[in-house]
């Protein structure tokens, strides 16, 4: 039977004790999925958990502290906020966005943890072993991946997300908020925008290419490539490599 | 806030052993110091919440030791020797002096009785800023701690080290006062006292109620052992009948053996089975040769030229249980019994004196000052009682518990607030799932814990040389706690569970401010470059800023980046494709 590699965030302050702890150096920990605990949820990183992905697991969850237990205060809305922006990003990568997981739990309670992780890794043995893992990963998906993990570091969306509560919730020095459906389409704009950069980025770094072949590649039109290839160029993410016939080459520079 | 809401978490459920603490000592928490080899900090923290660690750690009846969850494997953690050992190692290094605590409030407290009850309450009550006496009819402070526990299970010393610190603090006890002497309800209102807390105690013995009682050579426990305390001589002759089955019993048989009686007998009206003293002191009595005579009675104390020279008995069969749950003794006919003795010891209860009550708070059924069990409050708005003088005689941890509250609710009644409002919230425990996972086998209770009595010499030293003295062994035991609660919120800060700390990498570190704007404790600021700056005496180590640095500028120290990833592929067995 298919037996999932499911890595499991866990929170310090929900990961029930006597299940042996997964720290460092050696990870046993429960069986039915590997335990990697971190002081909070609120420290996972979209970078984190999409390179995860991108090492070959099958399924990532995330545990948490319920609201409003936070061990940090607001550890866990941190995460739920930042747990927006990977969802949609995961869902452009082409990978089952039900891989992935955030969900809560007290250390105190055993049989929810259990029945969480019993739980989650049913739903991924449907979905079959991740496109990633074993020796010929889909080289297709993988290249998403890493360009969503790309755009999960940039400035501007981690900007956004760190401050969703203060721009939704907490008014500005004019008293002004932003309401929440306006943030939220405002964050899946950035979201698809910068997959998108990320993703010409990493091709035009393998060798330069044009915005035709680029178009090709992505199932995209060239229309849109182009219009983010000036903003790249704009921003210093890629240059202009050199010029076949009338195709301009672009080519990628190195950031961050 | 109250004293006791300050140290309540906000997480849901408490591990057994503190939610069975009457005193809500945080059990787990000064283990978890211990398992660091921390025992001074671990005496800190049960200083957090009542003042006797030594005390206790001698004379507790331990309810956290019988509520431990270690003992559906094996044994329980030996919590009450692990706080006695912390507490002496702190006493032989030499405790540091507190300074006395700020008095921001103006209205004084008048607490009667120096017990466990009126010091732990004045205890709290100085905590929160308040001035307050303490007024004692005995020459020394300490109640039942100090003149009614022998000296060979608590030495006096180990008593005055702890009212000292109470003392430190900036209580003021005044000895040689006694209620309804010295001092009245009306003449402490007169001297400006705004409140009033009566914990007396219950300093009488119960009668047996049978001829001959009045016979020279019978002397009642309490009276017994308080003479004995003050260094009185008294003469038990060879043969001794001690009439009861409490603590005061064993202690009563104890002391006599240390008198010079030859020949020492317990009767108990039940079975060992029923006995209500603390199983360790039943058995070490048993080892110094203590007699225990059960399921007898005495029906009438036999005299000689008006002293005693036999206790007549009747045989008892066991009935149905009664109201305490323990079976009703039931005499036989025609079974009467006689035992020699010189002397007659019956401890078979304490009564609180009562004569100079206000009739108005007590109880004549209940035999006992009536009170709200919650709040401890009583008829009269401004005086309240706890301890024994409400509950009969009872335990130092529950006194210490009654003392705590009555420190919240006097609180409360001197700021106009409600006495009662959130302190009927019902505590949750922790369950704890046998066959989850893999228990780390560690080794039974280490051996040497359990009481290793001087037995060999009957004396009025301490007899309980327990530990051997070793730290290391305290530790091992300590690292037998399963930690049950989530946090056990020891606040030992560094080194105990991973404490983090963030790191910004001041080259990538663009000044943007969100981290500010996420980190829970307001641990970053920013220097004069614009550059974050982490304040590692806030940061809590719980990495959002790290997760939410749009330049990536800031790192953990343990949970780096990197570190979580490692462990991701040494979890998958491959790098990434």
């Amino acid at each position: 039977m298919f037996k999932p590699e499911i890595i499991g965030f866990v929170c310090n302050w929900s990961l029930p004790k006597g299940v042996d702890v997964a720290s460092p150096p050696g990870i046993k920990g429960y069986p039915k999925m590997h335990v990697v605990r971190v002081m909070c949820a609120g420290r996972i990183d979209p970078v984190i958990v999409l390179d995860t992905f991108a090492r070959g697991a099958d399924g990532v969850i995330v545990i948490s502290c319920p609201s409003p237990d936070c061990h940090y205060i607001e550890g866990n809305l941190q995460a739920e906020n930042r747990f927006k922006m990977l969802k949609k990003l995961l869902s452009l990568t082409g990978l089952e966005p039900d891989r992935l997981r955030l969900d809560w739990a007290y250390a105190t309670e055993i049989e929810p943890f259990a029945t969480i992780v019993d739980d989650f890794r049913n739903q991924v043995i449907k979905l079959g072993q991740s496109p990633l893992s074993g020796e010929k990963p889909d080289k297709k998906i993988l290249l998403n991946v890493l360009a969503a993990k790309n755009a999960a570091a940039d400035f501007r969306l981690r900007t956004l997300t760190g401050r969703e509560e203060e721009l939704v919730q907490v008014a500005n020095v004019y008293g002004e908020t932003i309401p929440q459906e306006q943030f939220d389409d405002l964050l899946y704009e950035i979201v698809e925008e910068e997959f998108f950069q990320r993703k010409i980025h990493i091709l035009t770094k393998q060798k330069p290419l044009s915005v035709k072949e680029l178009a090709a590649i992505m199932d995209a039109k060239p229309t849109t490539v182009l219009r983010h290839i000036v903003d790249m160029r704009r921003k210093g993410m890629i240059i202009l490599d050199h010029i076949e016939k009338t195709a301009p080459l672009y080519k990628a520079l190195e950031v961050q | 806030m109250t004293a006791i809401s300050q140290t309540k978490t906000q997480k849901r459920r408490l591990p057994p052993c503190r939610a069975a603490c009457p005193a809500d000592v945080n059990v787990q928490g000064y283990v978890a110091l211990i398992q660091q080899g921390k025992f001074k900090e671990s005496v800190e923290l049960i200083r957090r919440t009542m003042p006797f660690p030594a005390i206790c750690g001698r004379v507790c009846f331990s309810p956290c030791q019988d509520a431990c969850t270690r003992k559906e494997i094996d044994k329980p953690v030996g919590v009450r020797y692990l706080k006695r050992l912390a507490a002496d190692i702190e006493r032989e290094q030499g405790r540091i002096k507190p300074d006395p605590i700020l008095q921001t409030h103006k209205e004084k407290v008048a607490i009667i009785g120096a017990g466990p009850a009126g010091l732990s309450a004045a205890y709290e009550l100085v905590k929160l800023g308040y001035p307050v006496t303490v007024f004692e009819r005995m020459p020394e402070a300490g109640g039942m701690m100090r003149y009614g526990i022998p000296s060979y299970r608590l030495q006096k010393f180990v008593v005055a080290n702890e009212i000292a610190y109470i003392k430190d603090l900036g209580v003021e006890i005044k000895t040689g006062a006694e209620f309804g002497k010295e001092i009245q309800l009306d003449s402490l209102r007169s001297e400006g006292y705004k409140a009033i807390f009566i914990a007396i105690g219950a300093q009488l013995s119960q009668k047996l109620g049978v001829p001959g009682e009045d016979l020279g050579g019978v002397f009642h426990a309490v009276e017994f052992l308080r003479d004995i305390s003050l260094g009185k001589i008294i003469d038990v002759g060879e043969k001794v009948a001690v009439i009861g089955g409490g603590n005061s019993a064993i202690d009563a048989a104890r002391t006599s053996l240390r008198l010079g009686a030859k020949n020492v007998r317990i009767l108990y009206r039940r079975s060992l089975k029923e006995m209500p003293a603390l199983p360790h002191e039943i058995e070490a009595a048993e080892e110094e040769g203590v007699k225990f005579q059960f399921l007898a009675t005495p029906k009438q104390i036999i005299g000689k030229e008006g002293r005693v020279c036999a206790v007549e008995c009747l045989r008892m069969e066991l009935g149905e249980p009664d109201a305490s749950g323990r079976r009703r003794p039931v005499p036989i006919k025609g079974s009467e019994q006689i035992f020699e003795a010189d002397t007659v010891i019956p401890a078979i209860g304490q009564l609180p004196q009562t004569s100079f009550l206000p009739s108005v708070l007590f109880d004549e059924h209940a035999r006992a000052i009536s009170v709200d069990p919650l709040t401890l409050e009583t008829n009269i708005p401004d005086v309240f009682a706890g301890g024994d003088i409400t509950t009969g005689p009872a335990s130092v941890i529950e006194a210490v518990g009654a003392g705590r509250r009555a420190a919240v609710s006097i609180d409360r009644y001197l700021n106009g607030e409600d006495l009662k409002a959130r302190r009927d919230e019902e505590v949750e425990e922790t369950t704890w799932v046998k066959d989850w996972g893999v228990i780390t086998k560690k080794p039974e209770r280490y051996e040497s814990l359990h009481i290793d009595l001087g037995r060999q010499k009957v004396s009025f030293e301490e007899a309980d040389e327990h530990l051997a003295k070793s730290k290391e062994t305290a530790v091992l035991e300590a690292r037998r706690c399963l930690g049950c609660g989530p946090c056990s919120e020891c606040l030992g800060n560094e080194g105990l569970c991973d404490a983090d700390k963030a790191v910004v990498d001041e080259a990538l570190c663009t000044g943007c401010n969100l981290c500010a704007v996420v980190c829970p404790y307001g641990a970053v600021k920013k220097n004069e470059a614009e550059i974050a700056q982490i304040d590692e005496s806030l940061c809590k180590g719980c990495g959002i800023c790290s997760a939410s640095c749009p330049e990536r500028a800031i790192t953990m120290r343990q949970f780096s980046e990197a570190q979580i990833l490692a462990n991701v592929t040494t979890a998958l067995g491959r790098e990434a494709g």
